[in-house]
């Protein structure tokens, strides 16, 4: 439910949109919000317009003023910049549910607003994770650099560490590894499934289910397998935010060699490069 | 190297500033600001210097204030922007990126559940409602039965309590709580307008008031920073209401200067000790 309501009660029905967000809102009413239907006019962002009681009407679709739909934008680049730093996709129905509400017929518009102004000013780029699916994340546009780990308030996405040497094994690897042998080679690290690590917590838990979960990878079970092991490879988020030959050229990092001292995989990330090179097929546009 | 989009459309109802332009430098000084809920104006300096490092060694420093009045411009069309605010213990001048639009507390929405932020509205009145801008735990963990949601008892509510400190919503002292800089930059707005009969204001700066002196004649109430610099370099402080002898310890301004040399003094002290070992 709507998270700090007034307390004051002021006897106006909340609309059941409202209600349904539980986007945390206020019934603030001198603040400037779409919820308040089509058509009504209110003052910029002034906290001290002279709290005028407005009835708390449904919404109908009518016309909607220039600053409601700069408003909804506003709303749903916030939201997007705030789900996109959990690292789980956003869904489109989550999109629709919490920020779009009755301005559904203009989804596909207000989208590709916000995906403009999340690039422009952020440096985000709205991606569909997989064609089609209906779910989003947000690609970094800029670089990071090391030195960003010194200036930043929070952990930041896994360049390095535990899910890169993952990342390298499998494609390493040839693209799929089985489970065991990720930590046969994550023990040599004194990195343990059963046991907590100091930096990672609990490596099993963080490369089987979070880094799932952010999509960087998948988890399968092998059929037929006694005991039961499961094969890794790259989730769709992965091939988004990095590439095979950035990740090649990782593990000739950490091995001191060149990428080119492992001729197979380094034909495999030339031709991907290539198939990088290629142009895409245009932005987030939501499949209907 | 920068790069240049090109500018979007400015926000032209009745504004005076045509919208700046956003570069690399920019951008990734707004990715690296969001990564905080608040920061220190010396980190922020710090910030932005990495950020002119990475993407335009050659070019110099643009001047903080309009570094960010720049990017501000571009920021409102979203509705967000970089405020500037100070502690209200010691005046230490701090930034946050705050919504404009909704005055709800939507970010802390996303990281907190229904009855956690129900205990944190308790212990925002109750901050309110107090004399010196503190509310005791005792008092904030009596209210925990009134609260939306799923049930929680004391033990978890003194967890959820050390959370809101940890990421910055309240500050703890000897037991007390109250609002840290960044709750206060964050929700001012809505705070005004949700209590419009129980905030109070500081005189001087006529900013929202948590932590302050008061006259005790007239009632009047000044930030501690707001007082430092009102009374600054004078011998016999007077209310600026009612012009009674103001009885209060006079705290003293914030020199951003003195307080680099005493963290760098540290600094070293530290490393020191740390290499005879």
């Amino acid at each position: 439910g709507d998270m700090l309501q007034k307390p004051r009660s002021r006897g106006r029905p909340n609309s059941q949109a409202e209600r349904e967000r539980d986007w945390g809102r206020g019934a603030a009413e001198e603040a400037p919000s779409t919820s308040r239907g089509a058509g009504s006019s209110q003052e910029a962002r002034s906290a001290s317009s002279q709290g005028s009681r407005r009835a708390e009407a449904s919404p109908e679709v009518g016309p909607r003023s220039q600053q409601q739909l700069e408003l909804k934008v506003a709303e749903l680049v916030q939201f997007l910049l705030i789900k996109d730093q959990k690292k789980i996709p956003i869904k489109r129905t989550d999109i629709l549910k919490h920020v779009i509400g009755d301005y559904k017929d203009i989804f596909p518009d207000l989208l590709k607003l916000a995906a403009e102004r999340l690039e422009y000013v952020f440096g985000y780029k709205l991606v569909e994770l997989e064609p089609k699916s209906n779910t989003y994340i947000l690609i970094n546009t800029l670089e990071p650099v090391e030195e960003d780990a010194e200036v930043r308030g929070d952990q930041g996405t896994p360049t390095t560490g535990l899910l890169m040497i993952v990342l390298g094994l499998i494609f390493m690897k040839g693209n799929t590894i089985k489970e065991t042998e990720v930590w046969d080679f994550l023990r040599r690290l004194g990195v343990y499934p059963t046991k907590k690590h100091l930096v990672f917590g609990d490596p099993k838990k963080l490369i089987t289910e979070e880094f799932v979960r952010q999509r960087y990878l998948e988890y399968r079970r092998i059929p037929h397998t006694d005991p039961v092991d499961y094969e890794l490879q790259w989730g769709p988020r992965t091939n988004l935010e990095t590439s095979k030959m950035k990740v090649l050229k990782f593990v000739a990092k950490v091995h001191n060699q060149d990428p080119k001292d492992w001729p197979a995989q380094y034909c495999e990330a030339l031709a991907d490069e290539e198939a990088r090179a290629r142009p895409e097929t245009s932005g987030p546009a939501p499949s209907s | 190297m920068t790069s240049n989009h090109t500018p979007a459309p400015s926000h032209t109802q009745g504004g005076p500033r045509r919208a700046g332009v956003m570069t690399d430098v920019h951008r990734r000084f707004l990715q690296l600001l969001m990564t905080h809920g608040v920061l220190e104006e010396w980190d922020v300096r710090r910030l932005q210097k990495h950020c002119y490092r990475v993407h335009d060694r050659t070019a110099a420093v643009e001047e903080l204030e309009d570094f960010i009045n720049n990017i501000n411009s571009v920021l409102e069309s979203l509705y967000i922007e970089i405020k500037k605010g100070a502690t209200e213990d010691d005046g230490r001048p701090v930034y946050a990126l705050v919504n404009l639009a909704t005055t709800s507390v939507s970010k802390m929405a996303s990281d907190f559940a229904e009855n956690e932020l129900d205990l944190f509205r308790k212990a925002l009145e109750l901050i309110i409602d107090s004399e010196t801008g503190f509310a005791s735990s005792t008092n904030i963990l009596n209210l925990v039965d009134q609260l939306k949601g799923k049930k929680m008892r004391k033990k978890e509510a003194e967890q959820v309590l050390q959370k809101f400190v940890q990421n910055k919503w309240l500050i703890e002292k000897e037991g007390e709580f109250t609002l840290h800089s960044r709750a206060i930059l964050e929700m001012e707005q809505y705070i005004r307008e949700t209590y419009p009969d129980a905030v109070k204001i500081c005189n001087i700066c006529h900013s929202l008031l948590i932590q302050g002196q008061s006259c005790e004649t007239c009632g009047i109430r000044m930030h501690l920073p707001c007082v430092a610099k009102y009374f600054q370099s004078n011998s016999e402080p007077r209310c600026p209401h009612c012009n009674d002898y103001w009885p209060h310890e006079i705290p003293e301004v914030f020199d951003p200067e003195k307080e680099r040399e005493a963290a760098t003094s540290r600094a070293t002290k530290r490393s020191l000790r740390s290499r005879q070992h």
